[in-house]
């Protein structure tokens, strides 16, 4: 574990993404005690008051300081974007290597259901799987993961195509090994990469999802201070007061750059034969 | 009289991460007029670096350290890009190894031809078409004018590097770089190219750098032969010469390890016991589509018998299907037909016993792709020791057997070299204890002197263990030296199968005779 993480810090990005992973960490765990105020303490006379001293990224429509809004709502937002992500890549990853594997017809069953799922764009997935379920985090979470799973179970099979051609994998077979086995010793270590980047990026997705859906009113409530919802919030001060929207927006931005340095630093790390 | 190309004191050098890497270190060799110089070396010698030199087509971590190319009576090194396109395929011309990917496959071949003729011989494209025809017809290409509206995937391989022959002389350059041109060939089709490319230079008296890793080809070719070792010239001399009375010790080492038919490497008598009988298998690949027939098998009722402890050769062109019967035998691929062993009929994959599996092994021809990159040496030995029962403490036992050390179980894949990598492949199978252990082509893609290793170390553990082979490969003078009773498959069917001994008979198939005469056997 020391030596992935010497080798992903060697290069100036993946370092800059540890860091930036890091930071976010900190905040997700230690957020509420850091803040300078309440998340949801209101000051009538700082309405709308600009980037300044006593608030230092402003405060919004209630004069609630944006800062402290930012630091308490990581745990609403990262945690649970990275949850959806991960469950997501896994379901999709299976689904993918084992649809390359037994190929035939089962492949084409596996596909074309997988087809007929991801024609339904991404958020009205999450909804309807949202309004079936009931609101809440944890529903939300479950809508995301299996609204990501089709996507992602595209992009494994194709890079496992070219895998189950490979000897190593005839050699298995040959072998008499089950499926089971290839599946998940042989072959799905050898599509990691893609899978690492493809689900990197989709943690941005992921947050932006959460904040549409609370934005719907079926994801965290208003006076939560989710980063999405915090943007939805703001897009009508967004002439009077840049920065209620600015921050929350950033803050989303970053933890998006985060995991995409640490994505590909990752896979560079993982590879092998980047060993020099 | 100036040569035709002279390389003097030629340094060459690659800079990587690690340093600098020494490729190429006081070349100096001489072409002279209409000669043909060979270049004989084993892979990483640098062979190919000093082709990409003399192209100007060096990667950009290249650094010219030392010497001077000249081609004639310019200097290479001092040309500008500009220069270099009117000199490239005007003057210098060059064959590559593999012709399915020298050819763009977007265009057909009359556009790839013309285009150089037009470019090089300033002509207009009627004539160039007119030339191309004759070209074509003039390297034995049958109907020359329909193959110029072809396009690369429809004519065959040997057909493709004639047409990059053609396009090479057609622009009558002073020198042609041959880059190993017939490695990527059957046997038959490289031996027929090989006799085009010495009527086309007794024709034009051109010069030519014959590049290749097999010392027994260049009796053919050259008429002086060098000989490279880690990007130092060790020996250069007259071609006969080199095989009568070779001075250097590396060179006498090539040439010992060169298969020859008539040294035999094994000298017992298989058991009589049947081990393994397969009857009429037909493999298939595909399958009926709603709106398509299904492929037709590509292999027709083959029946191949081997004896506990035989080694039996399966030899053949590639796509005669010899991969195929082995990928049936392992339950790689479906298949019609019955294969009996032990005392056990199977009728397709499904009815394989882990026991079957376990007794008939399978190494792979390419070991960068047999062994999975994710897994460390320790790790892929231990699969087979855990599925077929066996003791995981055993894997620096089976190291040792095949000659590598126990610390290896803890490397990667990419950190062995292609000889190593095979011998861990021949460990994993071994590691079944297994009584049949197919080798399909295992040998082709290692150098002479560790080709020559992997059969010693194949031949002892066969000593060791009594399993018997059958071996694919398309080397008829390997696979004379070690088989005890050798199949001959084309198209997908036996045509041929006798003992080894009297593989000379006057009765044998028409086609095996053909194999013999291209499979070049070393002058000694």
């Amino acid at each position: 574990m020391t030596e992935l993480l010497g080798r992903m810090i060697r290069k100036p990005q993946g370092a800059i993404g540890i860091v930036l992973l890091v930071v976010l960490g900190a905040i997700c765990l230690l957020g509420p005690w850091l803040a300078p105020y309440g998340p949801e303490k209101m000051d009538f006379l700082g309405r709308f008051r600009a980037p300044g001293w006593q608030n230092l990224f402003g405060a919004d429509q209630f004069g609630r300081d944006v800062l402290s809004r930012l630091l308490s709502g990581a745990r609403a937002t990262v945690p649970m974007a990275l949850t959806a992500t991960l469950a997501g890549s896994a379901m999709g990853a299976v689904i993918g290597v084992a649809s390359a594997y037994l190929g035939g017809k089962t492949d084409e069953l596996i596909m074309r259901t997988n087809d007929a799922v991801m024609a339904i764009p991404g958020l009205l997935m999450a909804l309807l799987l949202v309004s079936t379920l009931g609101n809440g985090a944890g529903n939300a979470v479950v809508a995301i993961a299996i609204a990501f799973a089709p996507g992602m179970a595209r992009v494994t099979r194709s890079v496992a195509l070219a895998v189950r051609n490979q000897d190593f994998v005839k050699a298995a077979v040959a072998r008499g090994e089950g499926a089971a086995q290839i599946i998940l010793r042989e072959m799905l270590p050898n599509v990691m990469g893609p899978i690492v980047i493809e689900a990197t990026i989709r943690v941005s997705f992921a947050v932006m999802l959460f904040a549409t859906l609370s934005f719907l009113g079926l994801g965290a409530q208003p006076p939560a201070s989710e980063w999405g919802l915090m943007v939805a919030d703001a897009r009508q001060y967004m002439h009077r007061a840049p920065w209620i929207l600015i921050a929350p927006s950033a803050a989303i931005a970053l933890s998006a750059i985060a995991f995409n340095l640490v994505g590909d630093a990752l896979r560079d790390a993982l590879n092998p034969r980047d060993d020099r | 009289m100036t040569a035709a190309l002279t390389i003097t004191n030629y340094g060459l050098d690659y800079a990587t991460a690690a340093g600098a890497v020494a490729v190429l270190r006081d070349i100096s060799l001489e072409i002279a007029p209409g000669e043909v110089l060979g270049l004989v070396g084993e892979s990483g010698s640098g062979k190919s670096s000093l082709a990409w030199a003399l192209m100007r087509h060096l990667p950009a971590n290249a650094r010219e350290v030392s010497g001077a190319l000249r081609l004639g009576d310019v200097d290479l090194q001092a040309l500008g890009p500009k220069q270099l396109s009117t000199l490239r395929g005007r003057r210098i011309g060059m064959v590559f190894q593999d012709p399915s990917t020298a050819l763009n496959p977007t265009l057909t071949i009359g556009r790839q031809i013309t285009e150089a003729l037009m470019r090089h011989r300033e002509l207009n494209a009627r004539a160039a078409r007119d030339l191309a025809v004759e070209l074509l017809g003039h390297v034995d290409l049958r109907n020359p004018a329909a193959i110029l509206r072809r396009y690369p995937h429809e004519i065959s391989g040997g057909e493709k590097q004639r047409v990059i022959i053609a396009t090479a002389f057609g622009c009558r350059p002073d020198v042609i770089l041959f880059d190993e041109p017939t490695t990527a060939l059957d046997v038959i089709t490289g031996a027929r190219i090989i006799e085009l490319f010495a009527r086309l230079r007794a024709e034009t008296g051109v010069a030519a750098l014959y590049i290749s890793h097999d010392l027994g080809m260049m009796t053919r070719v050259a008429d002086r032969v060098a000989v490279i070792r880690h990007g130092r010239v060790v020996e250069q001399a007259k071609a006969f010469e080199i095989f009568r009375r070779p001075q250097h010790d590396y060179t006498r080492s090539l040439i010992a390890a060169v298969p020859r038919p008539e040294r035999r490497l094994v000298h017992d008598r298989p058991g009589e016991a049947v081990l393994l009988e397969a009857r009429g298998i037909d493999v298939h690949y595909g399958r009926a589509g709603l709106f398509h027939a299904a492929p037709p098998p590509a292999t027709k009722a083959v029946d191949i018998d081997i004896r506990a402890g035989e080694i039996v050769g399966l030899v053949g062109e590639s796509g005669s299907g010899k991969s195929s019967v082995a990928r049936a035998l392992t339950g790689l691929a479906r298949f019609d037909g019955a294969i009996r062993f032990d005392g056990r009929t199977l009728h397709g994959a499904g009815d394989m016993s882990p026991a079957y599996r376990r007794d008939v092994q399978i190494v792979f021809q390419h070991p960068d792709s047999s062994l999975n990159p994710r897994h460390r040496i320790g790790e892929i030995l231990s699969r087979p020791l855990k599925l077929y029962g066996g003791d995981v403490a055993s894997v620096p036992r089976l190291l040792e057997q095949v000659r590598l050390p126990a610390s290896y179980a803890t490397r990667w894949p990419h950190q062995l070299s292609g000889g190593e990598k095979q011998r861990v492949a021949i460990a994993r199978a071994f590691a079944a204890r297994p009584r049949l252990v197919i080798c399909d082509e295992i040998t082709a893609p290692l150098d002479v002197s560790v080709q020559a290793q992997i059969i010693a170390l194949l031949l002892r553990l066969r000593a060791e263990t009594g399993a018997a082979y059958l071996f694919i490969t398309h080397d008829l003078n390997l696979i004379r030296q070690i088989a005890h009773r050798i199949v001959v498959m084309r198209q997908g069917q036996l045509v041929d199968s006798r003992a080894v001994d009297a593989f000379g008979a006057e009765d044998v198939h028409p086609y095996t005779s053909e194999l013999m005469a291209a499979s070049p056997v070393p002058v000694s």
